[in-house]
Formats: structure tokens, C-alpha cells, sequence
């Protein structure tokens, strides 16, 4: 029924592999808990154990080596388990994890806590982003990369970053006819600042060569300076008007154009998962270039919770690179911690990834400044737009509720139910914000005085006789 | 590639066993290790439910687990993620099914 361990790393992609190997390798007692069926995340995500690829990109070579050492450390696995809520345990001043799967424990007990939840696709809604045929990158990705399926015939990318460029690529390589890049952000002049920069990181820019000249080669235009305005279709996506924005992502009149597809993926970049740390109280600030809320860390990456650390995407935006050594240097921050490596062990450690990871994270504050979200961005959608796709909250809804007095998301989700659904928030939060401040906007609304959706446990929806049957074998609400 | 595209230039994909999945009472071809949305995208089922207030078609968004828009009923359980679960032989998928949460 439950397990003890000294460290459980929730989150086995880059961050959590890396955080797992270097603490269990020490000698700390680990468990490293994942909902998909194996190791990798979405970065490393695997083709379907039973199929074979006949050519490995080198991004998978990276991940299959990762996953060796993982397989060779002495850090106990769970896969297919959903953690659905985390509570601090009363008597023994450590943490109590709640899974959710065929093959996992209900309890883990667990004196430490990383939590390496990665990211998603930021939500933006526009007009019909509701219907099917409208994905984000990663299902487009995972789709192509890890099922061997195209998502449709005629595609259109749409969104800001380096992503597009690499989803592009691989719908084309699938055989997708590509109509082209919608990148809302103008990479001229901007882009030239932080060139430099740019250029330090020589495998990133091979990568996106590479993929450029696939476009290129494919006759894709990759259209800077452009958006998605709306798409149209009854049961499905028919046609996707684009249109030139202006600096600051609004469409500029004058330059619609109708595109016929049956496919519109879109990628805004990337927005930390949260949900975890937000449920277990870490203290959170707004930081726009990593992605918006993420968690307040010490030098080690310790959350405001003693013995609570978090590493990789889920903690702010950085990209891979960053995620493997954020792993590296919190697994060996636990390590110190629990008594495995002396101070000078874990120094000698910690002093071996301090450079890289400061190029690391130079790089990341650029991508992220670069291609931030855009106020434009959350002016796409129409007053009859769904914001919240779960309970289908209007913006007209959300601006009614403004004009009533609501100001903080907590009081829109109370009028409205906006972030009420079995998503928790996660696809509207940023939508509803954005309506929020642009409705107060002589009243000086920030998102801190706006806030974050309160996460409360369950995080992801579960059967009431499965919660009832947990709760009764060990029950974590006791004396709260 | 699945959907047969003919301008794809991925290697050929070494697809494990081929199984049937009935999807709303319809045998469709799946292959074991792909997901229930890979197995209705690739057979060209793009609703997987309709919403509960307008009842408007929704499918696959994310594809990772997040956004609970590819919920449909598995062998009679409801709400489902599309995304995550994986196919098996005989598996009884219905699409557009209403329920109550």
C-alpha cells in the first residue's frame, strides 16, 4: 500500500533523470515517479516501446543513453502513476505523495521532494481553437515522433519560438503539406541584439539551420511578424486566417489572408507546470520570460518549503540543456542534505556544473526575452470565445464578471467557473488573466494583484471509490 | 508514416502486432503501443466528445495528458484520457458518450 524513501523525484523527464541518477548514485534512498508508461518526458519522449524507428535523431541517442544510466542507478521506478496530490506528514516532518495507477503504491512516504513536472504548450485562444484539427506542438510532436502518425494533410504552425521551426520539420518530414510559419514575433531588429548569443550555442543554431533549410527546401514560407487570427469549420478545421501583427502581437488591418487546412497547430511557447508546487504551498513569483508563475528557489533550487526542490522546465523555461544540469545539481543538493556526500564531495560536484549552467541560463533568458508572450496575444480572442475550454466561459463571461467588481482570478472562477474543469486552470489561466488586466487596465492590474487559480488536490480527476479507498488506508487530511 | 502521406521521407516504422479496437460498435485497425487518439486520428476520427454546455465537437489538444480535452469512454469507463492510454486487442472505445461527472 505505501512505501518510505529519503527522495521522490515526481517527473522523469530530463530534469527528473538527471535529479534521480545523481542522488540515488550517492547512496540516497530515491523513487522517481512519472505518469507515461517509461522515462524521457515529452523532450525524450520515446517512439512506442513495441515499435522500432530505423533512424534515431540525435536528440533520441542522447535520450536512450540517459535512460541506460537511469536504468543502471539504484533509484526505485514508477511509471504510469498520476501524482494526484502531495501533504506534509504531521508526525515525521516528511512528505506524503498520492499516486494513481495500475501498478503504482497508493503512499509513498518521502523525507525530500523534487519535482521536475516540465512544462506545456502555452494556451492562447482565439476564434474556433476549440475545434478539432486545432493542436498544440507537443501533440503534434508526439504524434509524428513517438506514434508514427501524421495529424492531418495540410497543416498551418502558428505561435512564437524555436519550436515552430522543429514541429514544422517534422510534420514535413511525415509527409504533412506544411502551408506555412505564422511566427508572431518580429525577429528583425530585435533578433539582431542578441545574435551573440545565439551564436555561442553552436548545436542550437545547427538544429535550427537544419530546419530552416528543410522549409526552405520544402518552399514553407516562415512568415515572422505573423499570427493566427481565426480558424473556421463545423465538425472540424476547414481554413485558418492569418494576418500581420505589429510588436506587440496585434493584427495590423489590411493584411488577411485565408489559408485551406485541415490542421492548425499552435505553439506559444512553453508554460511551466506548476500545479504540484502551487497545491503544496511553494511561494511563486511572476517572471514572463521563464514562462510566467514559477517558484521562488534558493542557489541549491530549494523551494520556500524545507526539503522541497524543483528542477528543470517546471521551475521556469529554460530549455533541456538547462533541465539535465538543474537534475545534476539538485540531486547532489539532496545528496548533501540527507548526509550522503560530505560538503566537499557535493562542492567539488556542484562547482564542475556552475559554468555551463550559467551559459545555459544566459541562453534561456534570451530565448525567453526574445519571444515572450505577447499582449496581442490574449486580444485574438472574440467576445464569444471560449476561454475556459472545460466549462465553456465566454470572454464576454469573464468581462461581465469584471464589470461586476471580480478582480482577482479567484473571484472570476467564482462567478464564472472559469478554471473549474478537469484542467484545473492549466488551459485558461493565462487567457483569463489577460482579459482581467486588459478590463482593469486604467486600475493599474498586474498579475500579482490579479493572482494564480488556488491548485487543490485532486490534481487530475480520479474516481470517487478509488479516493474514498485511499484515503480510508491512510488518510493525509488528519488534524487539517 | 500512419495515413499513409505520400510525401513522407521518415523511415519505415517496424509497427508491432496489428490489433482491432471497436470504436462506437466499428472495428478499426490499431497497432499495440499506440495510444487510443493515435489509433482514431490515424483511422480519421477527429471528434472525441462533444462539450457539456454547447455540446461542440472537441478532439485531441495537447496530446500529453494536460488539457482533458480527448476524454472518451474506454470499455465503459468514462473520461478517459485519449492521449495516454494505450490500445489493446478487443478494447471497446464509444466517442461522444455523455456522463455526469
Amino acid at each position: 500500500m505505501s512505501e518510505t524513501y529519503e527522495l521522490a523525484v515526481i517527473g522523469a523527464g530530463p530534469a527528473g533523470m538527471e535529479a534521480a541518477i545523481a542522488a540515488s548514485e550517492a547512496g540516497v534512498k530515491t523513487v522517481i515517479i512519472d505518469g507515461l508508461f517509461r522515462e524521457g518526458g515529452q523532450y525524450y519522449r520515446k517512439p512506442a516501446t513495441a515499435f522500432t524507428a530505423s533512424r534515431k535523431e540525435v536528440v533520441e541517442k542522447e535520450g536512450d543513453l540517459l535512460s541506460e544510466r537511469l536504468a543502471g542507478a539504484p533509484a526505485a521506478k514508477i511509471f504510469n502513476a498520476l501524482t494526484w496530490g502531495i501533504f506534509k506528514e504531521e508526525e515525521s516532518e516528511g512528505w506524503l505523495v498520492g499516486l494513481y495507477g495500475p501498478e503504482a503504491p497508493k503512499w509513498v512516504h518521502t523525507r525530500t521532494l523534487i519535482l521536475a513536472n516540465g512544462a506545456y504548450d502555452t494556451p492562447v485562444a482565439f476564434p474556433g481553437w476549440t475545434l478539432p484539427g486545432v493542436i498544440t506542438s507537443g501533440a503534434a510532436l508526439i504524434l509524428v515522433k513517438s506514434q508514427g502518425v501524421a495529424p492531418g494533410q495540410r497543416a498551418l504552425v502558428t505561435g512564437s519560438g524555436p519550436l515552430l521551426l522543429s514541429t514544422a520539420a517534422h510534420l514535413i518530414d511525415a509527409g504533412v503539406d506544411v502551408v506555412g510559419v505564422c511566427e508572431t514575433t518580429r525577429l528583425f531588429p530585435k533578433g539582431i541584439v542578441y545574435a551573440p548569443i545565439m551564436l555561442g550555442q553552436p548545436r542550437r543554431m545547427e538544429e535550427a539551420m537544419q530546419y530552416l533549410s528543410l522549409l526552405l527546401r520544402n518552399q514553407v514560407p516562415y512568415r515572422t511578424g505573423w499570427s493566427i487570427l481565426e480558424v473556421h469549420g463545423h465538425e472540424h478545421v476547414e481554413e485558418a486566417l492569418i494576418a500581420r501583427v505589429d510588436s506587440k502581437g496585434v493584427p495590423l488591418p489590411g493584411s488577411l489572408r485565408t489559408e485551406r487546412v485541415d490542421t492548425v497547430v499552435c505553439g506559444f511557447g512553453l508554460t511551466p507546470n506548476t500545479g504540484l508546487a502551487r497545491m503544496m504551498g511553494c511561494r511563486m513569483g511572476y517572471q514572463p520570460e521563464k514562462g510566467g508563475w514559477v517558484p521562488l528557489r534558493d542557489p541549491m533550487l530549494q523551494t520556500s518549503l524545507p526539503g522541497v526542490y524543483m528542477a528543470g522546465d517546471g521551475a521556469g523555461i529554460c530549455g533541456a540543456e538547462n533541465a539535465l544540469l538543474e537534475g545534476r545539481l539538485v540531486g547532489t543538493a539532496i545528496a548533501l542534505l540527507t548526509g550522503h556526500l560530505s560538503n566537499q564531495e557535493a562542492g567539488k560536484i556542484i562547482k564542475r556544473i556552475g559554468p555551463e549552467l550559467a551559459r545555459q541560463r544566459r541562453f534561456g533568458r534570451v530565448l525567453g526575452e526574445l519571444f515572450s508572450p505577447k499582449p496581442g496575444w490574449t486580444s485574438l480572442a472574440r467576445e464569444e470565445t471560449p476561454l475556459c475550454r472545460c466549462e465553456e466561459v465566454s470572454l464576454a463571461e469573464v468581462k461581465a464578471a469584471v464589470a461586476n467588481g471580480a478582480r482577482t482570478l479567484g473571484e472570476v472562477k467564482m462567478v464564472t467557473r472559469a478554471g473549474m474543469g478537469n484542467c484545473q486552470g492549466r488551459m485558461c489561466e493565462r487567457s483569463v488573466v489577460g482579459a482581467i488586466m486588459q478590463a482593469c487596465l486604467t486600475e493599474g492590474a498586474s498579475p500579482d494583484s490579479v493572482g494564480m487559480y488556488s491548485i487543490r488536490p485532486p490534481l487530475h480527476p480520479l474516481p470517487m471509490d478509488f479516493l474514498a479507498e485511499a484515503g480510508l488506508s491512510n488518510p493525509p487530511f488528519k488534524g487539517s | 508514416m500512419r495515413n499513409k502521406l505520400s510525401g513522407s521521407t521518415l523511415p519505415e516504422w517496424q509497427r508491432s502486432r496489428s490489433i482491432q479496437i471497436q470504436v462506437d460498435g466499428k472495428a478499426i485497425e490499431a497497432f499495440e503501443g499506440e495510444t487510443v487518439a493515435a489509433a482514431l486520428l490515424a483511422s480519421g476520427i477527429h471528434t472525441f466528445r462533444l462539450s457539456r454546455k454547447y455540446q461542440e465537437p472537441r478532439g485531441l489538444y495537447c496530446g500529453m495528458g494536460i488539457c482533458y480535452e480527448c476524454l472518451v469512454t474506454v470499455n465503459g469507463t468514462h473520461a478517459v484520457q485519449a492521449c495516454l492510454t494505450p490500445v489493446a486487442e478487443g478494447m471497446q472505445v464509444e466517442t461522444c458518450r455523455e456522463w455526469e461527472l
